[in-house]
């Protein structure tokens, strides 16, 4: 399967009568999207606000994080299975407004969600304080039942996305990308002298507000599965969980998955990446014996060398994390794990809620239970009336200045466990 | 295998206390949850569920469920770890910072993410053979 992704750089984004990309400034027209987030009726209302890097803007709370996208050939559109016809997707050619984004805002719960700061020293803790952002902040219908109102947002953002994304359609990209995994057989024999190396992807897949979809299926009732890396470039994987903001993966992340990106570029250099083992993390222990014995089996017959794994979560994840990498290790496969740690405040406690002799080998992208203070900011998009009670927020957390002092576990994306962030330590 | 679920949430009680053994500790925190579950499990019970079910830390959300079920009179040495381990890690987070004092609103949500946990456990079509 070969992907060209055409690159499109976007270094602002403005309000404009037509949505439309032009000399790397994306304007968007406030009104289609505020009408195209509408037509759910369980969303009352809906507000568009743009936050550039370097503003002194707060974004708070997050739901999703989106990349516009958009399929300009091969089989398949954007958000298959959800937003678009169930089809394959992965191969062709793909457009993507890289440096903007789509930002769904809105409280689904009381203690939702995690913060975004466009400038000042918190920003350097998400990655979204470098892109051109397009916030949608929706309200829903008076009484609307959680579920309802989480896949309410779920769509609104992936809508958005999509909308936006068409404006890269018929734009020449600044870069194109060429990522090409062959069949399995074929992939082998390509770099028959290099290891051959998987990604194992584990899926958050506990329940309400804790789901991740795969073309539309929800990860918690599918068995693991092979992908083509290409597939998750597409949109093939969307997120819908919304629980601490610090590891969630979001959409964005999924779309721009760091593993699978490294993995190609050291592809038939120093390894060969056979491809994508997608598995979940369910909260029924028979479910995880089941995956973690599929995920083993599926190494063995593909034949690999060497794993890595990224996990989504604390906690539960944990147990699958361990159970992967024991049953991975005992077929003969090697492993590295990569997760962020909650050893507490000082550091010193257990990093990860279980353990197995087998995993030796493990990537740390950062403690979340380290405090940091946040500066005040001008503008707020969403609110800060919930600070207090987002994870990482405790009582006391916001000052009478605007300031806040929290644990980075509040900052969107600040741990996350696949890499996609600054606290990993790296070789140069 | 006989199913006992433990919970402090008064909706999973509610939804399931006709249909299953349920151990309702009207009163009780997180950490009762946990240790009522480790009694079990070392009287012969086995954890069927995870007990850090969720990615709401033990000292965020005061609620939490987990099904169990009755062994052989035999001791289920991955349970006790699982129990243990789970225990563990709560305590870790409770020390530094205890769980907030929420309003109603927001404790009902805790619920029904709660409630989420075990009715996808519930629902699936393997449970009722376990």
């Amino acid at each position: 399967m070969r992907l060209e992704l055409g690159k499109i750089k976007i270094n602002d984004v403005q309000f404009g009568e037509m949505t439309r990309v032009e000399k790397g400034i994306l304007y968007v027209n406030k009104e289609e999207i505020v009408k195209l987030v509408l037509e759910d009726d369980r969303i009352i209302s809906a507000r568009v606000e743009l936050a550039r890097p370097g503003e002194s803007v707060r974004i708070a709370p997050v739901k999703d994080v989106i990349e516009p996208r958009v399929k300009v050939s091969g089989s398949g559109q954007i958000f298959p299975g959800t937003i678009n016809k169930v089809k394959e997707v992965g191969s062709g050619r793909t457009h993507a407004l890289v440096g903007a984004t789509v930002i769904t805002c809105g409280r689904i719960v009381g203690f939702q969600e995690g913060l975004i700061d466009m400038s000042g020293p918190s920003a350097k803790y998400t990655p979204f304080s470098e892109t051109n952002n397009v916030c949608v902040v929706i309200e829903p219908v008076e009484g609307l039942e959680t579920h309802d109102y989480e896949a309410a947002g779920r769509m609104a953002g992936l809508k958005v996305a999509t909308y936006i994304g068409e404006a890269g359609k018929n734009i020449e990209p600044d870069e194109v990308v060429v990522y090409e995994t062959k069949p399995v057989q074929e992939q082998i024999r390509q770099y028959p002298d290099l290891p051959k190396i998987g990604y194992i992807h584990m899926l958050q897949s506990q329940g309400l507000l804790h789901d991740t979809y795969y073309y539309g299926v929800d990860a918690k009732v599918m068995v693991p599965t092979f992908m083509y890396p290409t597939e998750i470039m597409d949109g093939a994987i969307i997120s819908g969980n919304c629980v601490a903001p610090c590891d969630k993966v979001t959409t964005f992340h999924h779309l721009n998955n760091p593993v699978i990106e490294d993995l190609y570029k050291r592809h038939g250099k120093d390894l060969n990446f056979i491809g994508v083992i997608l598995t979940n993390e369910n909260v029924f222990l028979a479910d995880k014996e089941r995956s973690s014995d599929m995920v083993a089996k599926l190494c063995e017959f593909l034949g690999l060398d060497g794993v890595l794994i990224t996990e989504e979560g604390y906690g539960n994840p944990d147990t699958d994390l361990m159970m992967n990498c024991k049953k991975v290790s005992q077929k003969g496969v090697k492993v590295v794990l990569i997760t962020d740690e909650f050893p507490g405040r000082d550091g010193k406690s257990q990093s990860l809620a279980d353990a197995v002799e087998e995993g030796d080998a493990l990537v740390s992208c950062g403690n979340g239970n380290v405090i940091i203070d946040f500066p005040p900011m001008e503008k707020v998009i969403g609110t800060l009336d919930f600070i207090e009670t987002m994870i990482g927020g405790y009582e006391g957390s916001l000052k009478p200045d605007g300031s806040i002092e929290a644990e980075l576990q509040i900052v969107i994306a600040s741990t996350i466990a696949n890499g996609y962030n600054k606290l990993a330590a790296r070789g140069y | 295998m006989y199913k006992t679920i433990i919970t402090n949430n008064h909706k999973v009680f509610q939804k399931y206390k006709d249909r299953y053994d349920v151990l309702f500790l009207q009163e009780g925190s997180y950490m009762d949850v946990l240790n009522e579950t480790r009694n079990k499990v070392h009287r012969g019970y086995k954890v069927l569920t995870h007990p850090m079910a969720g990615s709401l830390k033990p000292n965020q959300t005061p609620y939490k469920s987990i099904i169990i079920g009755e062994g052989r009179g035999v001791t289920d040495y991955e349970s006790i770890n699982l129990i243990e381990n789970s225990i563990e890690a709560a305590i870790k987070f409770l020390k530094y910072k205890s769980t907030p004092k929420w309003s109603e609103k927001i404790l009902k949500d805790f619920e029904t993410v709660d409630l989420s946990f075990i009715e996808n456990v519930v629902r699936n079509p393997m449970f009722d053979n376990a």
